[in-house]
């Protein structure tokens, strides 16, 4: 099929997917259930453009098709954060309740983690990607020790609270943060997008790169810091999605048959929406509520990565 | 000679200072007056309690190497293979399924969950053979993510999300004369592990090697998974998941006295239970008169430990 063709069907089959998200079993109840979902909808597409992104972009800069911003600590670090914040000022400080004032500050926070795990391992050496993984994974098992040390010294209410923030979910989406978050990630995204011939070439390798006029520093840098930007939009929209980024980002790499940016990020963006859809579907109307969407994903995530490393298993 | 009565005698400072501190103070002037208070919190809460450091401590470095054999990986232990969350996932599974089953019954659940998962796991990593070995651990904690994906959704639909918080993180305050003797199945499983320790030093060589010189591998992974998957289950029961102590001390010990076991496998067992028992101390003394749950401290120390071993390639 042809490149375009395949955005335009993908499009079509998501915009149908939203559609019939909206409309099923809705008696089209303009008081509360449309606005209601129209905002989960909006939700849904700020979440997939993010995660796509900076997936994309991580494993464009790793040079790694098995990596994704979650699991070099992101993640851990926004929970703990949330986690920290409820024990030190309560469940009723502004910076819990004031939604975008919370927001804010995690992604100060991300910002500022990113900025360090720069400083310390992408000055030493920028070759080792699997010294960064292992930085990255030992700070998330502390990380999530930590939490959970938090979560076990909370009481009820703050651990109905924490366990929220540990699982993907639309549940809390709420309208204003949404849109915040919409605008923030579009901006980012455009950012990005400007940069998708240099991060092309940054596929060819470093030094190919830097041949062909490449600021290499100058844009792992930038990248870095946009990722941590999606990456906290990301996480504190849905929460922590762990393995997703990985799935799509390499269910684009498949359909499209393509390396460029300029076909693989909107199809990563289109994939994450539509799976998103379909899980939500299945949370609302299978499964009666009785599970999380952020399950569903874990679950069909990890299924899909083992059969993808056994298929590939020559080239990891 | 001298540097190994040295590191005894530290060791024995340890357990000496496990069983002296904590909440209640008791000295051993005390104890020699034959003070029945001191005697019941020291019959009661702290040899339990040192036991099951020693017995944990000791059952998780063992199962952290046998792990590292039969994978023919250093990155490999208990909780970077899921075979924590599959444990996890069979005590999940016994207390919905079998509710007021006997511990034992729980147990021997929560063994089986852990061995089919080991076993999967193996035949997994097997099959891709894998060009980087840094990549096992992540496969095996995205594995590990899925099993306990899984407990979660088990857990979220019978509202049990909060009790299975207990099990995360490994805590020795609950360990009390009458609820912990579950951790000495760990003895026997250790003493058996050093009975085979030549075969599963030659294990770590691979199946082709281990073959020709007459080894009969099947039969001792078989053998390996279910020491694992026993020591696994039996501190998960009574303690809860402590991370990091198999990937550590087997790494650190392999850089002082290299990888034959029979010579390393009381070191390793030693060293993991001096690390528990240091950790629990630092938890004991951290925010006197609370303690801190040792999955945290271990995992802190642990960490810190790690990311040394990292910078400095052996």
């Amino acid at each position: 099929m042809n490149k375009s063709w395949q955005l335009v069907f993908c499009g079509l089959l998501s915009v149908l997917l939203a559609l019939t998200y909206l409309l099923f079993d809705s008696g089209l109840d303009t008081e509360f259930i449309l606005p209601n979902r129209l905002v989960k909808l909006l939700a849904m597409l700020t979440g997939g453009i993010a995660i796509a992104c900076s997936t994309l972009c991580f494993q464009t800069i790793t040079e790694n098709r098995i990596l994704t911003p979650a699991i070099m600590g992101y993640e851990s670090v926004y929970l703990l954060w949330q986690a920290l914040l409820v024990l030190l000022f309560g469940l009723n400080s502004p910076l819990l309740q004031d939604l975008q004032l919370n927001f804010v500050c995690s992604t100060l926070v991300l910002l500022g983690y990113s900025l360090l795990l720069q400083r310390w391992l992408f000055s030493r050496s920028l070759q080792d990607v699997w010294q960064m993984l292992w930085y990255g994974l030992v700070f998330s098992l502390v990380g999530s020790s930590l939490t959970q040390f938090f979560q076990y010294s909370s009481s009820p209410a703050e651990f109905s609270l924490l366990s929220q923030y540990s699982l993907a979910s639309f549940q809390r989406a709420e309208l204003n943060q949404t849109l915040f978050s919409a605008l923030l990630t579009l901006l980012v995204a455009s950012f990005i997008w400007r940069q998708r011939h240099q991060l092309d070439l940054l596929q060819l390798g470093a030094l190919q790169a830097a041949t062909l006029g490449v600021n290499r520093a100058l844009l792992l840098r930038r990248q870095l810091a946009l990722i941590a930007i999606l990456v906290a939009i990301s996480t504190s929209l849905l929460g922590p999605t762990a393995f997703f980024g990985i799935l799509i980002a390499n269910l684009s790499a498949t359909f499209s048959r393509s390396q460029s940016h300029r076909h693989r990020l909107p199809l990563a963006a289109l994939c994450a929406v539509l799976l998103f859809l379909l899980a939500q579907l299945l949370v609302e109307h299978l499964f009666n509520f009785k599970t999380s969407v952020g399950l569903l994903l874990q679950l069909c995530c990890g299924g899909y990565f083992f059969m993808f490393l056994i298929k590939h298993r020559q080239t990891s | 000679m001298l540097k190994y009565l040295g590191l005894g005698a530290i060791f024995c400072l340890l357990c000496l200072a496990s069983l002296l501190l904590g909440a209640k103070q008791f000295s051993l002037a005390q104890l020699w007056q034959s003070d029945p208070v001191a005697w019941l919190t020291l019959t009661s809460s702290r040899l339990p309690r040192l036991m099951a450091l020693l017995l944990t401590g000791a059952g998780l470095a063992v199962c952290g190497v046998l792990m590292q054999q039969m994978l023919q990986n250093r990155f490999a232990d208990p909780g970077t293979t899921g075979a924590i969350d599959a444990a996890k996932l069979g005590i999940l599974l016994a207390m919905v399924l079998l509710p007021g089953a006997a511990v034992t019954v729980i147990m021997l659940v929560a063994l089986l969950c852990c061995l089919a998962s080991c076993l999967f796991f193996i035949l997994l990593i097997n099959k891709l053979q894998l060009r980087h070995r840094q990549l096992l651990p992540i496969l095996g904690l995205m594995y590990g993510s899925v099993l306990s994906a899984i407990a979660e959704l088990y857990a979220y639909q019978q509202q049990l999300l909060q009790s299975m918080q207990g099990l995360l993180l490994g805590d020795f305050s609950k360990v009390i004369a009458g609820q912990y003797e579950l951790i000495y199945l760990i003895l026997p499983l250790v003493l058996c592990s050093y009975w085979f320790a030549h075969h599963f030093t030659l294990l770590g060589m691979g199946q082709q090697l281990a073959g020709s010189l007459g080894l009969r591998y099947q039969q001792l992974v078989w053998l390996g998974l279910l020491l694992v998957a026993t020591m696994v289950a039996s501190s998960l029961m009574t303690v809860g998941a402590i991370p990091f102590v198999g990937l550590v001390i087997p790494q650190l010990v392999a850089r002082h006295c290299g990888d034959h076991l029979a010579q390393s496998l009381p070191k390793i067992a030693l060293s993991g239970a001096a690390f528990l028992i240091s950790c629990d101390l630092l938890s004991r003394l951290l925010l006197y008169p609370y303690e801190i749950p040792i999955g945290l401290t271990a995992s802190c120390v642990g960490a810190l430990l790690l990311l040394s071993f990292l910078r400095t390639p052996a």
